[in-house]
This record gives structure tokens, C-alpha cells and sequence, in this order.
């Protein structure tokens, strides 16, 4: 996996502060807020891209860009491959993001508004689309096979991880990065904050509280992550840590009112009973759940009442929700994919911060970390405008237990 | 042959050439020309002035009243109406209710809605944030045509959007395909829209990288292309589903290749060894081999760098056969609609099967020894067309290619 995250930049720090329970919201640094009622952000630090990428390559690169490529390098470096010429047809990416480089977005138009159309710099063009990222990190990296962006807005990653998953069973690919990201902009953020998407929606104190009765809307954040996907037999035979497996995947809609959240919790429960079905598993089998909770009013109730009624026997998972940890970073799906991964592979579930009084009568890992066996974890991701995806995550069996 | 095989069974679009898929049908066999002057903005001060943009389109005449289209951009209607024709095609309408569960909806956007963002950003340049007007903004991610097509059949099935630029359409086509191979879904509505917009029209003026007058694919004084909009949609479906309610099946989605160029953001690999892998992925995929293939819908922006790498990839992929191939660019006739390129390339396609014609290429008078393939200049050609090969490449080096052919019952084998 790689990762460029408000809680560190690659495995090791994103783990370390996820588990121990450090928060990645802080005030934003990186641009003026005092005209704002929100002033808090998942923001990434520290960031250095010439850590990871070419001099050559860098300077072509917008922001994001540069985070999905560095994730893309790390990604690649932690599974120990090295995409050279021949396999370099069969590894490609699998992006999604909700808003791409809204930063070069609101440059391009800014010149184009302001100087006319003959002054606005050819340049910033190629980076304005929403697939440059993975275009980018296609041309630092070599990455001739498939490549492609999915830009459908909270579930963008999560989709793009399910897409991957297929093209591998379906034997089109050997390797693929597949995840995404987010970053935030002064004009995005304005956007957000114009349209009280962001907390405080009340008159109480901003903070990120997922599935909280105080929660008054969810603070934004950034980020990207990777996954690297290949075929067990692929891993396998070159001797790879193996994190976990992709075991199922289930994508499903809803009707809503435009941007807004449908208020049957139908749709996301579909979404989890899909990718539960593929996966041959019960909701008892289920060890975790990485909520898609944000904080936000509507989208919180709509996940919790989904979970209270998937999750109605005896045995209930524990259920996350990270973002109180990163904020909302939009396509957040890599970097939650690979926490659960992480879950799964030492056992132990980090912890959901901002939240003491839960609205889910589900059991929340709150205030600490658990150690407990994850065999099963479940991520979800749900999208304004009703789109839900769920992926299923199951514990690698090593091959000799199986006998 | 395949036991998962995916049917088309309704077929809309919306283009400069174009309202519905009759209209579109009599013009691509008349080669009727779209290209015009924009008037959806001022261009007086671009390079340029001349756009394949759609006249007259007035949503209430395809989108029923009980809709609001208030929160919905130009691109938005464009991917409506086209679905809600292609449904009506599918005899699907009204959307008949046991299915909304099994129906997905996979779109390939392009800039959504930005065209009403556009004023709304200015005004924000010019006066600050206070007075930002929210209604344009709820249509801004190209990710709302695939929910409003969902919210107004009441679907629940899988819902996607993929933006990979020029070759988003039809990268939304293959997935759809997989999604009901994968019986994720029975029906999924896919393909692709794109609206004109100043950010866009500015974008590829700035390249220089669009032809003044009017796009001449494969035309050795090409200058580049001619934006356009429009939208094109298939309505996909498992074989069993579409038997068992005879529907009318009007072809078969038999292959999709998906590579990268790894090569440059914007220009494409001279060695078009990316387009090769992607056409090649796409022959693969469909079982057949470049012996088969009776028709290739290219890419064929009308970019120099463009059309000379496709006419090599194709002699690449086809070899001796490539000369004898016809081979046309229907962006000479409707634009590059650029996310919906792909989309409404495959209607064409799938016109072809249907009527036994070849689309032409027009504007195309002074041949190219670089592309000295059988372009289909001017005028359509009668030919019978059972698999098609349909090419769509883009920034990002991000190429998908597709293969469509004819139904038979048996698998087509012959």
C-alpha cells in the first residue's frame, strides 16, 4: 500500500498514528480561513514529493498528481515490485476521485475569466482533467496497462478498488493500484463551506464526530492511498507479504434528492448484502466495520440505520469510523481500504475519535484501539446523491493450514 | 462461444446531427456535417469559432414534466434524453418496477456541468464568496447525470461514473458489460455526455490543437479537431434477460481493451504501441481475430499527431489487411464529444450492424500517405458489418477500444 495522508506519508506513519489514536484534523495551514465558519481540516504535511518522484516528471505535476504518484511508488516499493519492461503491460491503476485537481481547475478558469481565453497557459490543460493523476503516475512509473478513473464522488475509491478486483479475476491485468484521492483547494473548501456541507452546520464547536448525537457536519480532509492488487498466485509465487484478500464487492444506488441523501437506508444495505453474497459470508461472520460515517447529519443516520438492520443477530461486529480521524476526504476509499487491510493483518481495530455518544446501537470502537481477531472486516462507502459500495476484506489463510 | 453474453437492446442519442437514433441513422448515411458556430457562448475572443454544438435541444421535449430539471445541467438532459429513448427503444418504458433492483446506470462524464458553473465562478472572481448562487453547483460533478438518471427510474443497481477524458464513454460501455457478466446487474444503462463549455472550448484552444474551420480526419492539411457535444447511451442486458422478455436485440458488446500510453499527458505515442495493446486487448476479449473485423471506427480526431499514430497502430494490429478495411471518423460528422465520444461512436456502430452501411468520413479529400487506409470519404458505403472494432484514445494516454458485433443466436460463428 501507499499512502499520503493527513495521519503521515506512507505505511508505517499512517499506522502508527491511526492505531494509537492520533487525529489528522488540525487548523488549516494551507490556505486563509478567517472568512469562514469552518476552520479546521484532515490536511496532508510534510509532504515532499521529491521524495518519490523524478525531477524530470514533478514539474508537469499538479498536487494530486504528485500524491497519487508518490502513493503509486510506495505502493509498488511495499509489495516489492519492480515494473520493468516486461511485465510493465500487465501493471496498471485503478483511481478514483470525487473533485481531481480543483486547485489547476480554478486556475485555468481564474485566467481564463479574468485575462480572457488567449492567456490562459497551455500548460495547466493536461492537468485539469480528471484522470491525470493516474496518467501521471502512469508515465513516472512506466504503467502500460489498464488505467482508468472513476469519478463518482464519495465512492469513487472504493468503486475503483471493485473494478480492479474484477479486471485481475478476469485475467486482464497482473497488477493494479487501485484506490484514490482528494485534495482540498481554496475554491473547493469556499464551495463546501458556502453550502454548509462542512461542520459547524450549528451554532456548536466544529469538530469531525461520525455517528455522534453532536455531530453538526463533517470536517474536510485530503489524502490519497493505493492499494496494490495482483492474483494470489501472482503474490504467491514471488514469496509477497500478503496483507489480505479481496473476497467481495457489492455496488448499488438509490434514488435521492440531488446531492442529498435518500432517507431509506434500502440502498447501502444493498450494497453490504452484494458483497456478503459474493463473499459467502453471513453478517455473523463479519469481525469489523469501517463506516463511511462523517460526521455528517443525514449520512450518519442513513449508514447507522443500514448497519442496525444488516447486523441484527447475536454477533455484531465492531464497528470504525475513521474519518473522525481524517476528516471527509471525498474518494477516502484507498486510505480506508488499506486501514482495513492493516486490520486484518495484525488484528487489531483502530479507533473512531469525536465520538462519546453514539446514535448506533451497534457496538463503536471508540477513545482506543481493540486487539481482537479480524477474519472479515467490511468498508463501506456512501455517496451523496444515493451511490453506496461496499468491499469485503477476508483474512489470508496461509497455504498450509489448509490441508 | 461466451455463456455470459451482453446484448444491446436500446440504443439513444443526442448530437449536432442528431436528436433521436432515426435522425441520427438517415444523417451518418447522408454524411451530414454538424459543425458550426458556437452560440451556447461568446467566442469572439478564441482562436477559434466553430463547434459541432447541439441546436435546439429543449429538454421538456424529451424529459417528462413530472421531472424538475432545475438542479440539472445541459450535460445532465443531453445523457436523459438519450436514456429515456434508448429505454423506450428497449421497450422499457414505463421502467418496469421488478427491475429497478437489477438495473445500473455506468456513465463516462467530461465536464459535467461545468457550462453553468462557468458565470457562477466569474461572478466569484469578481465579487467574492458571499453571493455564490447554489443551484449551478448541484450539478457540477459529472458524476449527477448517472444519479438523476437513477433517481428518476428509481434504481438501485450498481452506479458509476468514469472520467478518463476522450475515451470516457466507452470505458463506461465495457465496464457495464463486465457488470453483468459479473451478474451485478441484468440491465445497465451506459455510455457517455459531454456539454461545450468555455473551460473546454479555452482548454483545447490554448493546446492549438483545434481546426479553425472545420475537423478533416485523415486529410493531409488536417489541423486538428472540431469540438462537439451530445450524448450517447446503450441499454446493455444479459442474453437470458433480453430472450426471456423478447426483446429486440440490435447487436452484442463482445470485447472491451483498456491500455495506457505511459508516454505523454496530451500527445499520443508515435510507436502507438498503447493504441495497439488496447485494440488488441479488445480482439482478445472478444474471441476473434483482426481476420473478423469488418469495420473500424476510429478515434480519428483530425489531430495531426493523432490520426497518423491510430493509422499506424491499425496497420500494426491488422497487417496486410489494414489497407482493406474501411475505416471512418464520424467526429467528422458530429465533433469529438470528447466524454461522450465513445458513446455515441457506439450508437453508430451499432447503426451499422443494423443497416448494413459504413459510416463516411467527410471533409476528407487530400489523402495522407501516413494514413493510407480505406477512409470512406464523403459518402456512406453499403456493406454488411457483423463486428466492429471502435476505437477511443485520450489524455492520459488512457485508450480503450471496443468490439460490437451482429446477433446471431449460435454465438455468431462464421
Amino acid at each position: 500500500m501507499g499512502l499520503v495522508t493527513p495521519l503521515g506519508i506512507g505505511r508505517k506513519a499512517f499506522a502508527s498514528n491511526l492505531f494509537s489514536g492520533v487525529g489528522g484534523i488540525r487548523p488549516i495551514e494551507g490556505f486563509d480561513t478567517t472568512p469562514f465558519k469552518s476552520h479546521l481540516a484532515g490536511e496532508v504535511r510534510h509532504f515532499s514529493p521529491m521524495d518519490f518522484i523524478s525531477a524530470r516528471t514533478l514539474r508537469r505535476m499538479d498536487r494530486l498528481s504528485q500524491m497519487v504518484t508518490a502513493s503509486a511508488c510506495m505502493a509498488l516499493d511495499d509489495a516489492g515490485i519492480d515494473p520493468d519492461g516486461s511485465k510493465r503491460n500487465r501493471i496498471g491503476i485503478a483511481m478514483g476521485t470525487a473533485f481531481g485537481a480543483t486547485d489547476v481547475a480554478t486556475q485555468f478558469a481564474g485566467t481564463l475569466f479574468t485575462e480572457g481565453p488567449r492567456r490562459v497557459n497551455p500548460i495547466l490543460v493536461p492537468n485539469t482533467v480528471m484522470n491525470a493523476p493516474a496518467g501521471h503516475a502512469a508515465i513516472e512509473l512506466g504503467l502500460r496497462g489498464i488505467n482508468t478513473t472513476v469519478n463518482h464522488r464519495e465512492a469513487s475509491a472504493e468503486t475503483a478498488i471493485a473494478y480492479a478486483a474484477n479486471q485481475i479475476r478476469q485475467g486482464r491485468a497482473d497488477v493494479l493500484l487501485a484506490g484514490g484521492g482528494d485534495i482540498l483547494s481554496p475554491f473547493f473548501f469556499t464551495v463546501l463551506e458556502r453550502f454548509k456541507a462542512l461542520s459547524p452546520q450549528d451554532c456548536s464547536k466544529e469538530a469531525a464526530r461520525p455517528f455522534d448525537r453532536r455531530r453538526n457536519g463533517p470536517v474536510a480532509g485530503e489524502g490519497t492511498g493505493l492499494l496494490c492488487l495482483e492474483s494470489l498466485e501472482s503474490a504467491r509465487s514471488r514469496g509477497a507479504t500478503i496483507y489480505c484478500e479481496i473476497v467481495g464487492w457489492g455496488l448499488s444506488g438509490a434514488p435521492a434528492p440531488t446531492n442529498d441523501w435518500p432517507d431509506d437506508p434500502a440502498g447501502p444495505m444493498l450494497a453490504m448484502q452484494k458483497a456478503m453474497a459474493m463473499a459467502g459470508v453471513r453478517p455473523a461472520d463479519i469481525d469489523t466495520v469501517s463506516a463511511a460515517a462523517s460526521g455528517g447529519i443525514k449520512s450518519d443516520r442513513l449508514e447507522a440505520r443500514a448497519l442496525e438492520l444488516i447486523f441484527n443477530g447475536d454477533r455484531q461486529p465492531a464497528v470504525t469510523a475513521i474519518k473522525g480521524a481524517l476528516g471527509e476526504a471525498f474518494a477516502s476509499g484507498g486510505m480506508r481500504a488499506a486501514a482495513m487491510a492493516l486490520s486484518i493483518h495484525d488484528d487489531i481495530v483502530p479507533p473512531t475519535l469525536g465520538l462519546t455518544s453514539p446514535i448506533l446501537s451497534l457496538g463503536v470502537v471508540n477513545s482506543a484501539l481493540r486487539k481482537m481477531k479480524v477474519t472479515y472486516g467490511l468498508v463501506n462507502a456512501c455517496a451523496s446523491g444515493g451511490t453506496f459500495a461496499t468491499l469485503i476484506f477476508g483474512k489470508m489463510v496461509p497455504p498450509e493450514s489448509i490441508f | 462461444m461466451k455463456s455470459d453474453r451482453v446484448v444491446v437492446t436500446g440504443r439513444g442519442t443526442v448530437n449536432a446531427i442528431a436528436k433521436n437514433v432515426e435522425e441520427f441513422s438517415t444523417a451518418l448515411k447522408a454524411g451530414i456535417c454538424g459543425i458550426g458556430p458556437v452560440t451556447l457562448f461568446d467566442t469572439t475572443d478564441y482562436r477559434t469559432h466553430t463547434g459541432a454544438q447541439v441546436r435546439d435541444f429543449d429538454p421538456r421535449q424529451h424529459i417528462p414534466k413530472n421531472y424538475a430539471l432545475k438542479r440539472m445541467s445541459r450535460s445532465d438532459c443531453m445523457a436523459m434524453a438519450a436514456t429515456l429513448e434508448a429505454l423506450s427503444e428497449a421497450g422499457l418504458t414505463p421502467f418496469p418496477g421488478e427491475l429497478t433492483a437489477d438495473t445500473g446506470v455506468v456513465i463516462g462524464g467530461g465536464a459535467g456541468g461545468m457550462l453553468e458553473c462557468e458565470p457562477v465562478f466569474a461572478a466569484y472572481l469578481e465579487t467574492g464568496a458571499d453571493r455564490l448562487p447554489g443551484t449551478p453547483f448541484a450539478a457540477f460533478s459529472c458524476a449527477s447525470s448517472a444519479d438523476h438518471i437513477a433517481t428518476h427510474l428509481k434504481l438501485m443497481g450498481p452506479k458509476t461514473t468514469f472520467m478518463t477524458a476522450c475515451s470516457s464513454g466507452a470505458t463506461a460501455i465495457g465496464y457495464a458489460a463486465d457488470l453483468i457478466r459479473q451478474k451485478a446487474a441484468q440491465v445497465v444503462i451506459c455510455g457517455g455526455t459531454e456539454p461545450l463549455s468555455r473551460i473546454t472550448y479555452s482548454a483545447f484552444n490554448a493546446l492549438q490543437a483545434v481546426d479553425p474551420d472545420y475537423c478533416k480526419p485523415f486529410d493531409r492539411d488536417r489541423q486538428g479537431l472540431t469540438l462537439g457535444e451530445g450524448a450517447g447511451i446503450l441499454i446493455l442486458e444479459s442474453l437470458g434477460h433480453a430472450l426471456k422478455r423478447r426483446a429486440k436485440i440490435f447487436g452484442e458488446v463482445l470485447g472491451c481493451g483498456i491500455s495506457c500510453d505511459a508516454n505523454h499527458m496530451t500527445a499520443p505515442d508515435p510507436d502507438a504501441a498503447g493504441a495497439v495493446s488496447a485494440m488488441t486487448a479488445a480482439l482478445n476479449d472478444a474471441g476473434i481475430s483482426p481476420e473478423e473485423v469488418d469495420y473500424i471506427n476510429a478515434h480519428g480526431t483530425a489531430t495531426p499527431a493523432n490520426d497518423r499514430m491510430e493509422a499506424r497502430g491499425i496497420k500494426t494490429v491488422f497487417g496486410s489487411r489494414a489497407l482493406r478495411i474501411p475505416v471512418s471518423s464520424t467526429k467528422s460528422m458530429i465533433g469529438h464529444t470528447l466524454g461522450a465520444a465513445g458513446a455515441i461512436e457506439a450508437v453508430a456502430c451499432m447503426l451499422a450492424i443494423e443497416h448494413c452501411f459504413i459510416p463516411p468520413t467527410i471533409h476528407h479529400e487530400a489523402p495522407d500517405e501516413a494514413c493510407n487506409l480505406d477512409l470512406v470519404p464523403g459518402v456512406a458505403r453499403k456493406a454488411t458489418v457483423d463486428r466492429v472494432l471502435s476505437n477511443s484514445f485520450a489524455f492520459g494516454g488512457n485508450n480503450t477500444a471496443l468490439v460490437f458485433g451482429r446477433f446471431s443466436e449460435d454465438g455468431g460463428a462464421r
